[in-house]
């Protein structure tokens, strides 16, 4: 299903009106994403910026389980077609309001929209088609643009980090360390995700603090254990350099340089950075049975089978695609203390929910072999040691996921699983790694 | 503002039928670290009025055959044990003594709030195996859990009064620094990973307690003079007990034989 993926809380409530307007003329629209752009949408009036109620992957079970919880907002599907009415009506009303905004003639600030032709990213096998941000549409320029500044150590204080360094292409777009450093050797505090096929996460960052690749990109720029330099300083050096200036003018237009347009570049650059057509595609929706190895048709077995590995319940295969990812937050008891605190409380810094405490987002498993140490701290230095913490059912703890439990896994089995995820390793597309000098 | 007043009432009401539930309810659910408690004063043991018990713990009847454990499921294991490993539910020497039971006084220091050492006890994972199998530890005492092994475990301490938990530690990482709260005879221990791995703790509220080494004998000294009632507990073969009454500067003998098929 398409999702929804504009960042509801920026602008204000005409341009989010028309932005889900136009998203709606653009998409199939089905009963599901209207709850969710409704969801969301109220989320964002009430402030609630941080909390989407539903993830952007919706399936008829979310429902159920968001009834379970309690949750006011579940809704049976067989109210769904006076939902849809519902949905419909105040689509149609937000729509006219938005005309008569735009007949207004109000005029609003710069424009971070790229203004050349959009351009299709291709996507490998296995992989869904990319959401685009109706705000957003990258163009050849805007690519372009976005991968000279991701590997740009001019937006660091120091000129010495670029996004590249915690997220380098040689190591699957991460840095191989435990815990990522930033500028002079500062220490950051989680491990440095791949940014292989986040174009697809509904929420950015370990704990989801980011509603979208655009929001998420300038924020590393700003912390202070990263790149540590104000979006004022990042912006008026890079409209000191007339190569910058004159591409930030094919881009989107005149104007002057700002962290909205350096957000959007980067996150259409990124959203290039897409990683399939591994073993594992080729023989799941390739049709090459030789694909794998018997090694790894048995660790796909166990992987998915709900009863043994149970490793597919968050990390995803659907029926035409995989991202190895549900977008949730699930404790698994990586990080608990001996007094039963959690030094690092994940998803918990966001939503303030009991419930997340210790939890972080359910990483992609593409390209993992490249991409260790693993989990949220770094803990975990091989895939072996992976399969172990899932096999002994992690570490118990007030919060831990209820689909988290021992496993009764053989030695064989265990190396098993650890072949078949060494399977999804994908080929890189050509133009993501550094541009060529100018 | 009536119906306000009524509602606040209602509420109260519920709220204290709750907790009146909850308090009478049995709590398993115990933090790992209880809350500060009010100071206790220490029962102090005076050298003068003290003394021991020591004996042997017997096994009669066939000795079992040696078994030797299958580590093969997980080759890093083989490497690391050095050699085969027998099965240690029942061990007996030649002479019929008997290794690995757990000694403690059961009865007769009622009332008496004993110190917990500093010194943490500690449970090794070395060649896929605990060592000790079996243990003893005061409440509250610290257990230090620590990995030696070139392979990642989960030790899962089976407790029925304790909380229960369990805790992945992989090659190299930190010791594990963990306390039981109550008095808890025994608690079994296992690995979730390798299952072959078992150990017992003994959680006790005073330092009286001892494990029979390989020739079966144990000594519990320091005891102020007085009747006891001393158990003795093994994985296999259950519990036995005896009145023992110490005298002060006397070592008192206490055996125990465990009869055989």
């Amino acid at each position: 299903m398409r999702q929804f993926p504009l960042s509801p809380c920026k602008g204000n409530s005409w341009q989010r009106a028309l932005e889900a307007f136009l998203f709606c003329c653009l998409h199939p629209v089905n009963w599901q994403t209207l709850m969710y752009m409704r969801v969301r949408l109220r989320d964002c009036r009430v402030g609630l910026r941080e909390t989407p109620r539903m993830s952007a992957f919706p399936r008829a079970g979310d429902v159920d389980d968001m009834k379970a919880e309690g949750n006011p907002d579940a809704v049976t599907p067989t109210r769904k077609i006076g939902l849809r009415r519902l949905a419909a009506v105040g689509l149609i009303a937000s729509s006219t309001f938005s005309g008569l905004l735009l007949l207004s003639g109000c005029k609003s600030k710069i424009s971070d929209r790229p203004i050349g032709n959009p351009v299709a990213i291709h996507v490998p096998l296995g992989l869904p088609p990319v959401p685009i941000p109706p705000g957003n549409p990258p163009t050849a320029d805007s690519i372009a643009l976005g991968r000279k500044l991701f590997y740009d150590v001019r937006l660091s204080k120091d000129n010495t980090v670029a996004c590249a360094f915690c997220h380098n292409p040689s190591l699957g777009f991460t840095d191989g360390m435990g815990i990522s450093r930033g500028v002079g050797g500062m220490m950051g505090v989680r491990n440095a995700p791949t940014v292989v096929n986040a174009a697809y996460l509904p929420l950015q960052f370990w704990d989801g603090r980011a509603v979208s690749l655009e929001e998420q990109a300038a924020s590393p720029i700003a912390d202070p254990v990263e790149m540590n330099q104000t979006h004022e300083v990042s912006v008026s050096k890079l409209a000191k350099d007339s190569t910058y200036k004159a591409m930030f003018l094919k881009t989107f237009g005149p104007g002057p340089v700002t962290i909205g347009r350096v957000e959007n570049a980067l996150a259409s650059f990124e959203r290039t950075i897409l990683s399939g057509n591994s073993a594992f595609d080729r023989y799941q929706f390739g049709g090459d049975k030789t694909a794998l190895t018997p090694a790894q048709i048995r660790g796909l077995a166990l992987f998915q089978d709900p009863k043994r590995g149970n490793c597919a319940v968050c990390h995803s295969i659907d029926a035409t695609y995989a991202l190895f990812t549900d977008g949730k937050f699930h404790n698994i008891g990586e990080g608990v203390g001996d007094d039963g605190n959690f030094k690092d409380i994940g998803r918990y810094h966001q939503t303030k929910l009991e419930a997340d405490r210790g939890a972080f987002k359910t990483p992609t498993l593409r390209n993992i072999a490249n991409t260790g140490p693993y989990m949220h701290d770094g803990s975990l230095k091989t895939l072996k040691e992976v399969v172990d913490f899932y096999a002994g059912g992690g570490n118990s703890n007030p919060y831990l996921d209820k689909e988290i439990r021992a496993i009764a896994l053989s030695g064989q089995e265990r190396g098993d699983l650890v072949e078949f995820l060494k399977s999804l390793t994908g080929a890189m597309p050509p133009n993501v790694g550094p541009p060529a000098k100018d | 503002m009536k119906m306000n007043l009524l509602l606040k009432i209602c509420s109260a009401g519920c709220a204290i039928t709750l907790m009146a539930g909850c308090s009478a309810k049995p709590k398993s659910d115990q933090p790992a670290v209880p809350a500060a408690v009010p100071a206790v004063t220490y029962f102090k043991v005076d050298p003068a009025t003290t003394g021991s018990i020591t004996g042997t713990i017997r096994f009669t009847g066939k000795k079992p055959m040696p078994k030797v454990i299958d580590m093969s499921e997980d080759p890093a294991c083989v490497e690391a044990h050095h050699g085969k490993a027998f099965d240690e539910s029942l061990v007996v020497a030649k002479n019929g003594s008997l290794s690995n039971a757990f000694i403690y006084v059961k009865q007769g220091l009622e009332g008496k709030t004993f110190e917990v050492p500093k010194t943490p006890v500690t449970i090794d994972q070395s060649g896929c195996w605990f060592r000790p199998r079996v243990l003893g530890i005061q409440t509250n005492q610290t257990l230090q859990v620590v990995n030696s092994d070139p392979v990642t475990h989960n030790i899962h301490p089976m407790a029925e009064v304790n909380r229960e938990w369990n805790h992945s530690q992989g090659p190299g990482d930190a010791p594990l620094n963990r306390r039981f709260v109550k008095p808890e005879i025994m608690i079994k221990v296992k690995c979730n990973i390798h299952s072959w791995m078992h150990a017992f703790i003994g959680v006790v509220e005073n330092p009286y307690y001892a494990v029979s080494k390989d020739d079966g004998t144990f000594e519990i000294s320091n005891l102020p003079a007085g009747t006891y009632t001393v158990a003795v507990w093994q994985e296999n073969l259950g519990t036995q007990e005896q009145q023992v009454t110490v005298t002060a500067h006397n070592s008192t003998a206490s055996n125990f034989t465990f009869k055989g098929k």
